[in-house]
């Protein structure tokens, strides 16, 4: 009564063994066992044996039967060993980053992110897209980080928060007072704080700013790039010329079009190429073809941008990871001192304009937003954003608000870092509330990664599990959380 | 034996005094016997025929049943010779029938049962369900007390008959029957522990206490929309594991009340699993408070009960509690 086929593997015998093999030899009860049962349900067995019988013939001195074998699993472990990852393959497929997934269900009434519509409160508690056109300029920038849960969905959407309303509203002031906003984006782990950049990076894009971004500050102060002196300064400055390179490339490839349309105000005899004024800086940029000459174009794309007698867009700087950019770095002087971060040159322009020292013509914002997860401890930086915060709380008159002190007994904070905290703004990103909460679990039951009925329970249960509405935690929670 | 020699109905006889006496004389012979009882501690050598020992006689002189007085034979010879001849080997007659059996003790107070429910077979019953919960001796406790062999059989019996005399209206209730259960009755009676309720103070909030393993937790429970803060962090701060968040609040899930409360808890002592259902529990009581008929649900979610398992602890001769030391050859 056995089935004719594998049930297992649903593989259909092929004709010949079942029958013509046993028949071929005369039965013998020695050899019964080699045979193969014609009605087998097992595949593996199902197959002729001739070849290994060929093998234990005469041809080598090896006897069949049982054989000592010292080390088990030696064999094996060799055979299935196979190629090994080819240097950086691991790293890349770590760091990866995918921003659709086809199977995911196409969301009908998700619609594009506009010029205006992270500006507008009735976006508020809404998931929006993200154009193409923005996606690639982001993805050059390096806004997206492997950490976020892209790859799950049709296409990348992003949650409008309150917080997102009002930063990009703060931006948007300061373009049109053509002054700076400087901000700092703090808050609690998988709060959403590089999210809120992402954002920020969004609406510049969509408003033809330049973008600026710094996408880990790690990557230039913890000595895994080249660096060098720069000569003629004093105090002495160093410049990191591959990662320059690497990133006039990234300002290139994401603000093509804005760059292209933009001119040079002034000759530039140090670069090999000539570039005489009311040249594109599109092409400026190209110049930058190794990174030997990396620093000195990169000093003239700067000086370009930030030249007061010429038309210039708005200018969004942002960094990540801002507790790298505020300590010593890893570097070392030819005295083998540790290099201050703010000694690093492209550091020094972004603490600069973080600081207020430096203006953009057209106005624009710096951006810098903490992190939770790989942040070294710098006091002062955190004293220096609590008291920013704390100052705020005092100005609306907040009941029991206090500006918190330096402690007169701990001698590790610098004075560096607390210069350049000194009047920024600080923007705590916190949980969302429960409205924004089933906005996005609404999204992600449409895209068909939340197979539940989204309702005040559904959403109340998520929120409370993510602390209090926690967007990272949320998705941890949700999504990422094998039911089984 | 001071109290025992004062009951009237235990007076006993004697086999040759019986022999001797006809029926009509025998009430002044019990009276002379009550007047001749010799105090107990001047007796050394007493003989008695109590089926009880004479710690537990002079401890529970509630029901004590004493076969036979003690008897000084010689001095009742002397004074009896003159009217009466008493023989020499005269000895008590015991008046328990079970005397001889191996469980008098036992034997004795079925027997004072069974008399007794024939007695009062007409008195009115409550029904079972609403007489006072008493928890009676279980058969092993039964033994120990009496220092007996019972039979299982037995036990069931005479359990029977102590349930259907505890159903008698507790305010007909003989004394003789009260005071025959109460030798039935453990000593320590748990169902006379009642929980206290926990309140709900004025603020609204109700505090649950829960335990596991080495943790403790102390849960305020208040109306509100779903927020928690343990130790002062908000649950996914404190929780690095989704699991334990969501056995914290397990509760309040299992019943559809986590968007209606919100939990303000201290947790203290084991680690993070410990933690977290301490929590689970504490919570669990604090919502109690608030909506007590939500118990058949939540012990469904099993989140009434305490887990009282706790780190076994490990034992000479074993590497840990259980583990059996490495086989070395020599």
């Amino acid at each position: 009564m056995s089935a004719p086929n594998c049930l297992r593997c649903l593989v259909r015998p092929t004709a010949g063994i079942p029958i013509s093999a046993p028949l071929a030899a005369p039965i013998a009860l020695a050899h019964a066992h080699a045979r193969a049962a014609p009605f087998s349900t097992t595949a593996a067995n199902a197959r002729p044996r001739k070849e290994t019988e060929k093998k234990t013939g005469s041809k080598d001195h090896s006897r069949g039967g049982k054989k000592l074998q010292l080390g088990k699993f030696k064999k094996d472990h060799i055979a299935s060993k196979g190629r090994s990852p080819l240097p950086g393959e691991r790293k890349a497929y770590r760091k990866r980053i995918t921003l659709s997934n086809d199977n995911a269900i196409p969301v009908p009434w998700l619609t594009d992110l506009g010029p205006e519509a992270l500006a507008s409160a009735e976006n508020t508690a809404r998931v929006l897209a993200l154009p193409e056109e923005v996606q690639d300029q982001l993805r050059a920038g390096e806004a997206f980080k492997p950490t976020q849960c892209w790859g799950m969905f049709r296409k990348p959407a992003v949650l409008v928060r309150k917080e997102t309303v009002d930063l990009a509203n703060r931006m948007q002031d300061a373009a049109d007072k053509k002054q700076m906003l400087r901000l700092v984006v703090t808050g609690d782990k998988v709060a959403g704080k590089s999210m809120m950049l992402l954002q920020a990076m969004a609406h510049a894009h969509l408003n033809n700013w330049i973008v600026i971004h710094l996408p880990e500050a790690q990557e230039l102060t913890t000595a895994c790039t080249e660096y060098a002196p720069i000569p003629g300064t004093d105090p002495v400055q160093y410049m990191q010329p591959v990662y320059v390179l690497k990133l006039i490339q990234a300002i290139k490839r994401a603000n093509e079009k804005v760059l292209a349309k933009t001119y040079t105000a002034q000759a530039h005899p140090e670069l090999p190429q000539n570039i005489p004024p009311n040249t594109p800086l599109l092409k400026l940029a190209n110049v930058a073809k190794e990174a030997d000459g990396a620093w000195p174009v990169f000093q003239a794309l700067w000086s370009e941008l930030t030249a007061h007698n010429a038309a210039r867009p708005p200018i969004l700087f942002s960094l990540d990871g801002l507790a790298h950019a505020m300590k010593p770095s890893d570097y070392r002087s030819p005295a083998f001192d540790l290099i201050h971060s703010h000694d690093l040159a492209l550091l020094k322009l972004f603490t600069d304009a973080l600081g207020g020292a430096v203006k953009f013509p057209a106005g624009g914002a710096v951006l810098a937003a903490t992190s939770r997860s790989n942040a070294p401890r710098v006091p002062s930086m955190e004293l220096a954003l609590a008291q920013r915060e704390a100052e705020e709380r005092v100005r609306q008159k907040v009941e029991g608000a206090e500006v918190p002190q330096k402690d007169p007994f701990f001698r590790g904070y610098d004075e560096r870092v607390e210069a350049v905290l000194r009047s920024v703004q600080v923007l705590r990103v916190g949980g969302v509330d429960k409205l924004e909460a089933r906005a996005l679990m609404e999204y992600w039951a449409a895209s068909g990664m939340l197979r539940a009925t989204v309702d005040e329970r559904a959403v109340t249960e998520k929120w409370t599990l993510a602390g209090s509405g926690v967007l990272g935690e949320m998705e941890r929670a949700t999504l990422l959380t094998m039911r089984v | 034996m001071m109290a025992s020699s004062s009951r009237p109905r235990l007076t006993s006889a004697l086999r040759g005094v019986s022999r001797t006496l006809n029926g009509g004389q025998r009430q002044p012979l019990e009276q002379h016997f009550q007047s001749l009882q010799l105090n107990s501690s001047a007796v050394r050598g007493r003989r008695c025929l109590s089926t009880e020992s004479t710690e537990s006689n002079a401890n529970g002189d509630r029901l004590s049943i004493t076969a036979a007085k003690e008897l000084e034979i010689k001095s009742l010879i002397k004074k009896l010779t003159p009217k009466y001849r008493l023989a020499q080997h005269a000895r008590p007659v015991p008046i328990s029938p079970s005397y001889f059996s191996r469980t008098p003790a036992f034997n004795d107070r079925y027997l004072v049962l069974e008399k007794l429910s024939r007695a009062y077979v007409n008195l009115p019953v409550i029904p079972a369900a609403d007489t006072e919960r008493i928890a009676w001796k279980t058969l092993s406790d039964l033994r120990q007390s009496f220092g007996e062999p019972v039979k299982a059989t037995d036990y069931v019996k005479c359990l029977a008959i102590v349930k259907r005399l505890h159903q008698i209206h507790p305010e007909l209730k003989p004394d003789a029957v009260k005071e025959a259960l109460l030798d039935f009755q453990r000593d320590v009676q748990a169902f006379l522990n009642v929980a206290t309720p926990i309140p709900i103070d004025k603020f609204g909030r109700a505090l649950g206490v829960g335990k596991r393993k080495s943790s403790s937790a102390r849960a305020f429970v208040v109306e509100g929309e779903g927020q928690v803060l343990i130790n002062g962090k908000t649950l996914a701060d404190y929780f690095g594991r989704v699991h334990d968040r969501e056995s914290a609040v397990w509760a309040l899930h299992a019943t559809d009340r986590i968007d209606k409360y919100n939990v303000w808890a201290r947790v203290e002592g084991g680690g993070t699993t410990g933690q977290a259902e301490a929590l689970t529990l504490a919570i669990a009581k604090a919502l109690l408070a608030h909506e007590p008929a939500l118990k058949p649900a939540l012990r469904r979610a099993g989140v009434v009960t305490r887990d009282p398992r706790r780190v076994e602890r490990k034992k000479h001769g074993r590497v840990k509690a259980r583990k059996g030391p490495t086989w070395v050859k020599r």
